[in-house]
């Protein structure tokens, strides 16, 4: 393992530009005027301004967690801007009034928003910082009766249905980071599916992070009704900054009963450059409740950005035979680190949930598995199984996994397996017998190792994480 | 620290004023600072409360209520009902009855050639050695039971093995607690020097069902090529609260094999901390709990690679009844450089009622890249198509079920390699697991 690795590892990041662009910028600080100033802004009714205040009264009186096992300097909260939204020159009313400096910055990620949305069946719906500025396939989506649109519109024309749900999963003080998100939500995505429907297209979000200094709190309500069913798909990239950034999202999923939510994420975020510097702090609280019965909520994630990704995307599993299901690939890199996994809480009856958990850590990175599967006494014939492997490229890394397991009910059956490996030089040795290059060779174990999570993913983001996986650990590995 | 933890501290203090009179007989200077300099973290430290992620799933506040004092001495003319405690394959017996060293009960085998004894008849005659080595291993700076033992140790089990010295018969610790609210510190020390080789039995058991606390420490030293098999076997009374921390560090290898029985004790946490800090070493141990009524068990153990080429095998099994709660913490840690490391570990719980409930956390922590590492975890109850497969063959339901509780269990006693042991151990299992 030698030079080619490295030089393999060692590519810049592809996404690194800035779009200049006017950003209505809120000053520096948080406190209960930020909060009304946002809400005002937004021009938000009582009721979500009242959620506010409670969440920013619980985070005063929360502490930062210590328990996690990544590390970052302290953060000054009050050094953060809480709000930036794109100028908004006028109202728009078709694809060709959005901003051109905004479109192309699309151009630059790859996509091209109205072609390959259309090609490609998607319904993009842009975030550019904190706001959205421009929605597609709405109208077909609008004929199935299928809502899809940023909160902030919902909380205007939806408002009962926002008010019923925002929050349900995610309580407001949850947890430290939740309660900010709660405070200072700026803009996400909402997405309602109407009973019986099945989304004839997979739903989709581009996430991107631009102003230097801004943290981005989003938050993200999937309601799909009885019988209702959605793929969700999350795509991140972000610009290339020195200072951290803190994204502190909340993502809420509920599922009534028979109904199938998949939310699948590609997370490509700035990771800081070799040393370590920089980079995007992901701390984000993903939750799923799986109300109703035959409900299902499955979550598939490829981690491959990030100087710090510290996520659990959790089932709640209440509903009788509800099924929860967690996939997830863990890439890290140079000096990043990643405390990652799910939380499986199994409360009805004959619930079921799978859990495969794949790291990757190479460089001087860290990478950790934490996952709970608690079998509450209510939850007869429950059952739970899970697979969390790690491999390790280079001496300089590491990979961790604590899995914690609680059973309270004795009809519960739950397994758990683990295992850590490398990529040896007897099977680099044996592709070389067969005329496969030290780089090829890696890139087809990787793809191997992580092959039954890429299966979870829609068909074009599979092929997206595979090329993704290949040119992060380009030269790591030789 | 918060308010919170404050009443603990009065069982702490209570326990400091009850022990301040008992003076340390040796009067040996560097044990009196080993000591103060416990005592001095006794002070210092807290109880731990379930807010703490180690004691998370074991809440110990109930032996806050239980600030006992040291045992009286046991009456002499009762020892002849202790014998039947001993071991027939053991000749070399050391006996504690609650923390004092009996020397009439103890037995040491001349024609071996291994120094034993406790502390205070071996503490002239190897001041040198055993000071380098007792008080090294089990770290007290942050673990006030560990502090507590080593500020208050009554006595110590000493076994040194000299080098190349093969025991045959194997070494018994016997620990039998007779008094009710009584606390005792027990304490075993192990030194296997180069190439040496024993058998030893680290046996706690109790003459009725009395309430009491043992707050016990063991450090095992192996030498290069040592190999040390031990046992270690807790059959308190079902009232008694148990503390335990054992530590072993394994040179150039050496090889540890260590089985680990719990089936006493109301609350009983077992810390073991495995250091493989020579090249080769290798450790395999195994540990069975079998607990009902209220009874919580609580293992934590830690492997600890830290030179190459180490070998870990562990497996833990629990088995839960009525409302029993079984915890198990299994870490490995790969240190850096620990490269071919090859280490496996597996824990299964057996859940008997609705009730019972076992938390399972494995754990891996890894920093080399060229190692070979697995763990798994289970918790689930009797398989029903085992069952089934009984119950074809004409036998009734319940004969079954505690056939298959018993194999559960008994697959671990049947590693154990002295006889009468297994025997006695085999009896209990089989009586704990006989239901209607």
């Amino acid at each position: 393992m030698s030079a080619l690795l490295q030089n393999l590892v060692n590519r810049p990041y592809k996404h690194g530009f800035v779009t200049e662009i006017e950003s209505d910028i809120a000053p520096k600080g948080l406190n209960e005027e930020t909060i009304r100033m946002i809400s005002a802004k937004k021009n938000e009714p009582d009721w979500l301004l009242s959620f506010r205040l409670r969440a920013y009264e619980k985070w005063l009186s929360m502490t930062e967690p210590q328990w996690q096992n990544v590390t970052y300097p302290k953060i000054n909260f009050q050094d953060i801007s809480y709000y930036s939204a794109p100028k908004p020159k006028k109202k728009l009313a078709s694809m060709d009034e959005v901003d051109p400096e905004l479109l192309r910055t699309f151009e630059k990620l790859g996509v091209p928003l109205h072609e390959r949305a259309a090609l490609a069946g998607v319904a993009v719906d842009v975030i550019f910082d904190s706001v959205s500025v421009a929605t597609t396939f709405k109208e077909k989506l609008a004929e199935v009766g299928i809502i899809f649109c940023s909160i902030s519109e919902a909380v205007q024309n939806y408002p009962e249905l926002v008010q019923k749900y925002l929050g349900s999963v995610v309580p407001v003080g949850d947890n430290f980071y939740a309660a900010l998100n709660s405070a200072v939500f700026t803009d996400g995505s909402f997405c309602y599916i109407p009973e019986g429907v099945k989304c004839p297209m997979d739903l989709s979000t581009y996430f991107r992070i631009n102003t230097e200094g801004s943290g981005q709190f989003e938050r993200t309500l999937i309601i799909a009704e009885n019988g209702a069913s959605v793929s969700y798909l999350e795509g991140c990239t972000a610009p290339r900054f020195d200072t951290n950034q803190l994204h502190a999202a909340v993502v809420e999923l509920i599922a009534l009963d028979n109904a199938e939510i998949k939310y699948s994420t590609v997370q490509n975020w700035y990771a800081g450059d070799e040393k370590g510097v920089g980079g995007i702090y992901n701390f984000v609280t993903k939750r799923g409740l799986a109300k109703g019965i035959n409900s299902r909520i499955s979550w598939t994630q490829v981690e491959t950005g990030s100087a710090i990704t510290w996520k659990y995307p959790s089932c709640i599993l209440r509903g009788e035979n509800s099924v929860g299901e967690f996939y997830s690939v863990a890439v890290t890199n140079n000096y990043q680190q990643a405390d990652t996994g799910t939380k499986m809480i199994h409360i009805g009856k004959n619930t079921r949930s799978t859990i495969v958990s794949k790291g990757i850590s190479a460089g001087h990175s860290n990478s950790s598995y934490r996952g709970l599967v608690r079998i509450a006494p209510t939850a007869e014939n429950a059952r739970n199984y899970s697979q969390c492997d790690s491999m390790l490229i280079g001496d300089q890394c590491g990979a961790n996994t604590f899995p914690y397991i609680q059973v309270h009910n004795n009809s519960a059956v739950v397994e758990h397996e683990a295992s850590t490996s490398k990529i040896g030089e007897d099977q680099l040795f044996y592709f070389a017998q067969r005329g496969i290059g030290a780089e090829e060779a890696v890139s087809m174990i990787i793809n191997g190792f992580c092959k039954e999570v890429f299966q979870q993913l829609p068909m074009e983001f599979a092929v997206e994480a595979t090329k993704l996986l290949s040119f992060k650990l380009e030269g790591s590995v030789g | 620290m918060t308010l919170m933890t404050l009443p603990n501290n009065d069982y702490i203090n209570s326990l400091v004023q009850r022990w301040g009179a008992y003076s340390v007989t040796e009067n040996i200077a560097w044990l009196d600072q080993l000591r103060s300099d416990a005592l001095h973290c006794v002070n210092r430290l807290r109880m731990p409360t379930s807010h703490m992620e180690t004691w998370r799933f074991t809440d110990i506040s109930p032996l806050t209520k239980l600030s006992f004092p040291e045992a009286s001495l046991f009456p002499r003319d009762q020892y002849a009902q202790l014998a039947r405690f001993f071991l027939s394959e053991s000749e070399n017996r050391l006996v504690f009855i609650d923390g004092h060293y009996v020397a009439e009960l103890s037995h040491i085998d001349s024609s071996e050639r291994i120094i034993q004894g406790n502390l205070s008849s071996l503490i002239l005659s190897h001041n040198q050695l055993i000071s380098s080595y007792l008080g090294k291993l089990a770290q007290f700076e942050d673990d006030l039971f560990t502090a507590l033992n080593t500020a208050f140790m009554q006595d110590c089990a000493c076994v040194i093995l000299p080098r190349n010295v093969s025991v045959a018969k194997p070494i018994h610790l016997l620990f039998i607690s007779t008094q009710s609210e009584t606390t005792s510190y027990p304490r075993c020390l192990v030194v296997a020097e180069t190439g040496s080789r024993a058998s030893i039995i680290e046996d706690y058991i109790a003459t009725n069902e009395n309430v009491y606390v043992t707050h016990s420490v063991a450090e095992f030293f192996l030498a290069d090529s040592a190999s040390v098999d031990h046992y270690r076997i807790q059959c308190d009374s079902d009232q008694a609260f148990h503390i335990a921390n054992h530590v072993v560090r394994l040179s150039k290898s050496s090889c540890y094999t260590g089985i680990n029985i719990t089936f006493g004790a109301q609350i009983s946490r077992f810390n073991q901390r495995i250091e493989l800090s020579g090249e080769g070493a290798e450790c395999s141990i195994e540990g069975f709990t079998l607990i009902s009524g209220h009874q919580l068990a609580d293992t934590h153990t830690f492997i600890d690679h830290i030179k190459p080429q180490g070998k870990s095998r562990q497996v833990h099994k629990c088995i839960a009844d009525a409302s029993a709660h079984g915890v198990f913490n299994g870490a490995v840690m790969v240190r850096p450089h620990a490269q071919q490391t090859d280490s496996a570990q597996m824990s299964r719980g057996l859940l008997l009622t609705d009730k019972a409930h076992i938390d399972a956390k494995p754990q891996l922590e890894i920093f080399a890249d060229n190692v070979k590492c697995s763990h798994g975890a289970t918790v689930g109850q009797l398989n029903k198509e085992e069952i089934f497969y009984l119950r074809s063959r004409g036998i009734s339901e319940s004969v079954a079920r505690n056939l298959l509780t018993y194999a559960f269990g008994g697959e671990i006693i049947d590693h154990i390699a002295v006889p009468s042991l297994k025997t006695r151990l085999e009896e209990t299992v089989l009586l704990r697991t006989q239901f209607a």
